[in-house]
C-alpha cells in the first residue's frame, strides 16, 4: 500500500505532467483542413430563414440561379447560363446549365428549380417575402433546362432577388418528408444541395459545430484552385475574447467579422495573423418612430440628426473602422446619389431646429427612449454618444439594453415600437430595393425594416415606380430622388457603412471579399 | 426513511410546477412574440401572423401552458424556436458536459476546502487563519468571468501551458459515449491519452467555477469545527489521551460537517446554475452555455426546460443532501 507521502509525490508529479506540456498541438497545420469560427444559420434550411449567417451556409453547400461575386458586388450567372426578361417585365425566363449535378449525383434540372421556388413560397418564411407577393407562376419552359416565371406585376429588382433562393435536390427531401411539411424538418439539420462543399449532417450540433467536406463534382470546377480545402470544420465560440484567443493561439484559422476594435488590435499584433479590410454594404442606422411625438415633428427629426457626432464616433470609437454613409443606401451602391451631404455634427444648428419644433408644439421635453442590443457592443457606444451630446442641448435620453428577438417583435406594431434603436441593414441582395424600398415604402410598415413608420405619398409613389421599372437609369434617378427627400425629412439617422474587418491566419490564401457572404467561401480557400 | 422519501418527493412537485409556472408567464409576459423570431428576419406581418395561428401562440397564456405542461409530463420539451430541434436532445448532449466541470469544481472545493477549513480553525487568529481568511473572502468576491478571462490569458496565453477553450481540441474525437463525462468514458474506452487531453481542458474552468465554493466550504467548515472544539467532549477526550489528530480529523470533523453538508449539497444546484458564465468564457458546450444562447434568441422552450432541469437537479441534490444528513447524524435519522 503506497505511503501518503508517495501519493502526495506522485499526484504531484501528474499534475506537473499535465501542466508542463508546453508542446501542445493546438496550432494545426494541416493544408486540407481549415478550422473556420463563423456564426452558422440557426436552422439549416435555406428556404426558412434568410440572413447573414444563411448566405455563409448557402454559399458553401447551395447553389443559386445567379449569385453575386466580388466587391463592388456583380450578378454573375452560376446554375443558370443566361435569362430574358419580357419588355413587360411579367415573364423572367431562366436558361439552365447543363450538366451540374447535386451532391447526390443526379443532375439539375428545371423542375428541380420549380420545386424550390413553389417550397419556398409554400413554407412562407423569412425568405418568401419578397417573392410572395410578386411570383405569380414557376415552371418549366420549353424544355428540361428552361425555367418560367410569371410575375403577378413588373418588379424591377427580381434579378438580384433570384441569389435567395437556393435550388435543393426533391429526390433527397421527398423520402424525409412528414405531415406535408416539405421535408422542413429533416432539412432543419440536414443538407440538399449542390454546392462545393457538402455538410456532414453527424457533425452537426446546433449553434456550436459543423463540418463541411469538399464536393469534388461541383458543376464549377476546381480549376480556379490548386490546392483547395478537403475538411472545414466551423466551430461557433459564443465568447468574443474566447474566440479571438482561440485564433491568436491557432486553434482556429478565421473569425467572422464582428469584433470590436481592441479585439481588433489584438488581432493585428499577433505575428501569423492578419486584419482585412473591405467595405460591405451594411449600414448603421439609428431608427426614429417618426409616427409618435415629437418625433413626428420633421424639425425635432433634424435636430437629432445634427446632434449625433458622426466623425467622433467613426474616428474615435472605431478607430476610423467605417465610412459615413449620409442616406439610407449604402454610398457605394447605385441609387445613392454622390453629393448627397446628409447631417454633420452640429449643436448650434440642433438647437435651432429644436426651438423650430418646440415653437410648433411638439413635446421636446419629453424624455427619450433608445434601445441597444445587447449582444452588440457598438450599439451602446453610440447610444451613449448620443445621450453625452443630447444633454447639452436639452434633450434627457434614456439607454434600453435589449435583445434582437424581442426588438424585431416590438417593431412589428406602432404602439410596441420604441422611440429609437439601433441596427444595421444588411445587403440581403444588392439593390436599393433592400435599403430605401423596404425601409420607407410604408407598404413595409410592420417588418422590422419599416419601423420607421415612415409616411409620404410622394416617397411611396416614387419607389413604387422604381419597382417596376426596367430602365436602370430611370430607376436610378428615382432612387436618388426618393433618397434626397428622406434625408430632408430626417426620416432616420444613418451612421456609417461598415468596413468588415476579419480576423485570418496569413496560411489562408485567396480570400476573396464580396458584400454578399462576407468573404467565408470554401472553394477560393487553400492553406500553406 | 421511505415515507421520509416519498414526502420530499411530493413537496418537490409543487415546488417545480411553481417554478414552471413563474417561468412561463416572465418569459411570455416580456413583449418577445416566439412568431416572429420563427418568422425568420424579413417576415411580413401575414407571415408572422399565420406564425403565431399555426403555433398557438394565438392562444390565452394559461392555454398554451397547460399544453406545454402536458407536453412536459410526458416527457416532450418541444422544438427549440430558434433552431427547431428538439429540446430535449440538446439537453442531454449537453448535459454530461456541465455535470462533469461542476462535479470536478465541486470535488476540488471539497478536497481544498475541508482541510483548510479544519486548518484555519484548530490555528485560530494565527497568521495562517488571517491569510485563509483573505483568500477565501476574495474567492467569493471575484467575479468568475473576470477571472476566467485572466486564467485564460495567462495558462493558456502567455504561459501556452493549458488549452483555451473547449473540452477536447477542434477534430479530435470523443470517447465513445457510456455515461458522456468524458473523463470518465476515456478511462472506460483505455485511452489515457484522451484522458490526459480532457483533464487538461477541465483544469481552468473547473478551478474558476470551483471559487467561490471553495471559499464557501472553507467558511462553513471552519465555523462548525470552531463551534464543535467547544463541546465537552473534545476535552474528554483529549483529557482522556487520544491522539490530538483522531480528535481533530476524525471526531472533531465528522460532528462539524452537517452544515457543511448541507452547504455543498446547496452548491451543486447552485454550481449546475452558476455554470452559466464560467461555461460561456471557456467555450465548454454544456447547458450553462446552451441557456446563454436560448436567452440571447428569446428560445423560450429551451429556457423553460434548462430552468426545469436545473430545478429537478437542485431538488433531488436537496433530498440526497437530507439522507447524508441522517447517515452522518443518527439523531436525524431518528426524527424522521
Amino acid at each position: 500500500m503506497p505511503s501518503r507521502r508517495s501519493l502526495l509525490i506522485n499526484s504531484t508529479a501528474l499534475a506537473a505532467t499535465m501542466v508542463s506540456r508546453i508542446s501542445w498541438a493546438h496550432g494545426q497545420t494541416r493544408t486540407h483542413e481549415l478550422n473556420w469560427s463563423e456564426g452558422p444559420p440557426n436552422i439549416l434550411d435555406p428556404h426558412v430563414i434568410f440572413d447573414g449567417p444563411m448566405v455563409f451556409y448557402m454559399l458553401n453547400t447551395y447553389d443559386t440561379l445567379y449569385r453575386y461575386e466580388g466587391n463592388p458586388p456583380k450578378i454573375v450567372p452560376w446554375l443558370a447560363s443566361s435569362y430574358t426578361a419580357s419588355p413587360d417585365g411579367l415573364t423572367w425566363t431562366f436558361k439552365l446549365r447543363q450538366g451540374a449535378k447535386f451532391q447526390d449525383g443526379s443532375e439539375i434540372v428545371a423542375e428541380d428549380v420549380v420545386y424550390s421556388f413553389q417550397r419556398l413560397v409554400a413554407l412562407n418564411r423569412g425568405p418568401a417575402a419578397v417573392f410572395k407577393p410578386i411570383l405569380d407562376s414557376v415552371s418549366v419552359g420549353e424544355d428540361r433546362y428552361t425555367v418560367q416565371f410569371k410575375l403577378k406585376v413588373p418588379y424591377a429588382p427580381f434579378l438580384s432577388t433570384v441569389p435567395i433562393v437556393a435550388i435543393v435536390n426533391p429526390r433527397v427531401i421527398a423520402p424525409n418528408v412528414k405531415n406535408d411539411d416539405w421535408g422542413a424538418a429533416w432539412l432543419s439539420a440536414n443538407s440538399a444541395g449542390s454546392g462545393p462543399y457538402r455538410l456532414d449532417p453527424a457533425t452537426y450540433r446546433p449553434m456550436e459545430a459543423i463540418d463541411f467536406h469538399r464536393f469534388k463534382e461541383h458543376f464549377a470546377g476546381w480549376g480556379h484552385n490548386a490546392n483547395p480545402v478537403e475538411l472545414v470544420r466551423n466551430r461557433y465560440i459564443l465568447e468574443t475574447t474566447t474566440r479571438v484567443s482561440a485564433l491568436m493561439r491557432g486553434d482556429i484559422d478565421a473569425i467572422d467579422h464582428y469584433l470590436p476594435v481592441d479585439q481588433l488590435d489584438r488581432i493585428g499584433r499577433t505575428a501569423g495573423l492578419r486584419v482585412t479590410n473591405d467595405e460591405t454594404m451594411r449600414v448603421f442606422v439609428i431608427t426614429m418612430h417618426n409616427g409618435r411625438a415629437p418625433f413626428d415633428n420633421v424639425h425635432y427629426r433634424r435636430a437629432l440628426s445634427y446632434a449625433f457626432n458622426y466623425k467622433g464616433f467613426i474616428d474615435g470609437i472605431l478607430k476610423k473602422g467605417a465610412v459615413r454613409n449620409p442616406g439610407p443606401i449604402p454610398q457605394n451602391l447605385w441609387g445613392s446619389p454622390a453629393d448627397l451631404k446628409g447631417y454633420e455634427f452640429n449643436l448650434e444648428k440642433a438647437k435651432a431646429e429644436l426651438e423650430k419644433a418646440r415653437a410648433a408644439g411638439a413635446p421636446v421635453d419629453r424624455e427619450i427612449e433608445i434601445h441597444t442590443q445587447n449582444q452588440q457592443a457598438q450599439t451602446t457606444q453610440a447610444a451613449q454618444v448620443f445621450q453625452s451630446d443630447l444633454r447639452k442641448i436639452g434633450i434627457k435620453l434614456k439607454v434600453v439594453p435589449n435583445l434582437w428577438p424581442p426588438l424585431a417583435a416590438a417593431t412589428t406594431k406602432p404602439e410596441t415600437s420604441p422611440d429609437m434603436w439601433l441596427h444595421w441593414v444588411s445587403a440581403y441582395f444588392v439593390d436599393p430595393e433592400n435599403w430605401i424600398g423596404q425601409m420607407y415604402d410604408s407598404a413595409f410598415h410592420g417588418t422590422w425594416k419599416g419601423s420607421a413608420w415612415y409616411k409620404n405619398a410622394e416617397v411611396d409613389g416614387l419607389l413604387r415606380e422604381a419597382r417596376r421599372e426596367l430602365d436602370a437609369e430611370r430607376r436610378k434617378g428615382l432612387y436618388e430622388k426618393a433618397s434626397r427627400i428622406v434625408v430632408d425629412e430626417a426620416a432616420d439617422i444613418w451612421i456609417y457603412n461598415t468596413i468588415q474587418m476579419r480576423g485570418l491566419s496569413k496560411r489562408i490564401q485567396g480570400f476573396a471579399f464580396s458584400p454578399i457572404g462576407g468573404g467565408s467561401e470554401f472553394r477560393l480557400l487553400s492553406l500553406t | 426513511m421511505t415515507r421520509f422519501l416519498l414526502r420530499r418527493l411530493l413537496l418537490a412537485l409543487p415546488a417545480l410546477l411553481g417554478l414552471l409556472v413563474l417561468t412561463f408567464v416572465l418569459l411570455r409576459v416580456v413583449p418577445s412574440d416566439p412568431s416572429t423570431a420563427l418568422a425568420g428576419e424579413n417576415a411580413t406581418p401575414e407571415q408572422i401572423a399565420a406564425i403565431r395561428k399555426a403555433y398557438g401562440f394565438d392562444q390565452p397564456l394559461w392555454r398554451q401552458f397547460v399544453v406545454y405542461v402536458g407536453q412536459v409530463l410526458t416527457g416532450d420539451f418541444g422544438n427549440s424556436i430558434f433552431t427547431e430541434q428538439p429540446v430535449l436532445g440538446d439537453i442531454t448532449r449537453r448535459l454530461p458536459a456541465t455535470v462533469e466541470l461542476v462535479l470536478a469544481a465541486l470535488l476540488f472545493a471539497t478536497g481544498v476546502g475541508i482541510p483548510l477549513g479544519v486548518l484555519a480553525a484548530v490555528y485560530y487568529n494565527s497568521s495562517f487563519d488571517h491569510a485563509v481568511r483573505i483568500v477565501t473572502v476574495g474567492g467569493l468576491a471575484i467575479a468568475p468571468f473576470w477571472f476566467a478571462i485572466i486564467l485564460q490569458l495567462v495558462f493558456a496565453m502567455d504561459l501556452d501551458w493549458l488549452p483555451l477553450r473547449g473540452r477536447i481540441p477542434v477534430g479530435m474525437p470523443p470517447p465513445p459515449t457510456v455515461t458522456g463525462l468524458y473523463l470518465i468514458d476515456s478511462l472506460v474506452a483505455g485511452r489515457f491519452d484522451l484522458l490526459t487531453t480532457a483533464a487538461r481542458h477541465m483544469l481552468l474552468p473547473a478551478f474558476t467555477l470551483s471559487l467561490g465554493s471553495l471559499a464557501s466550504i472553507t467558511r462553513f467548515t471552519r465555523a462548525g469545527m470552531l463551534e464543535t472544539l467547544q463541546k465537552d467532549f473534545v476535552a474528554y477526550e483529549k483529557a482522556a489521551g487520544y491522539p490530538e489528530r483522531r480528535v481533530i480529523w476524525v471526531y472533531v470533523l465528522r460532528n462539524s460537517l452537517v452544515a457543511t453538508t448541507t452547504q455543498i449539497g446547496l452548491l451543486f444546484g447552485a454550481l449546475i446554475a452558476g455554470a452559466v458564465a464560467v461555461e460561456t468564457i471557456y467555450d465548454w458546450p454544456g447547458i450553462g452555455s446552451y441557456a446563454v444562447q436560448a436567452i440571447l434568441t428569446s428560445d423560450y422552450k429551451a429556457i423553460l426546460a434548462v430552468t426545469l432541469v436545473v430545478g429537478v437537479i437542485y431538488a433531488a441534490v436537496n433530498i440526497a443532501v437530507d439522507i447524508v444528513h441522517a447517515l452522518l447524524d443518527p439523531r436525524v435519522a431518528e426524527q424522521l
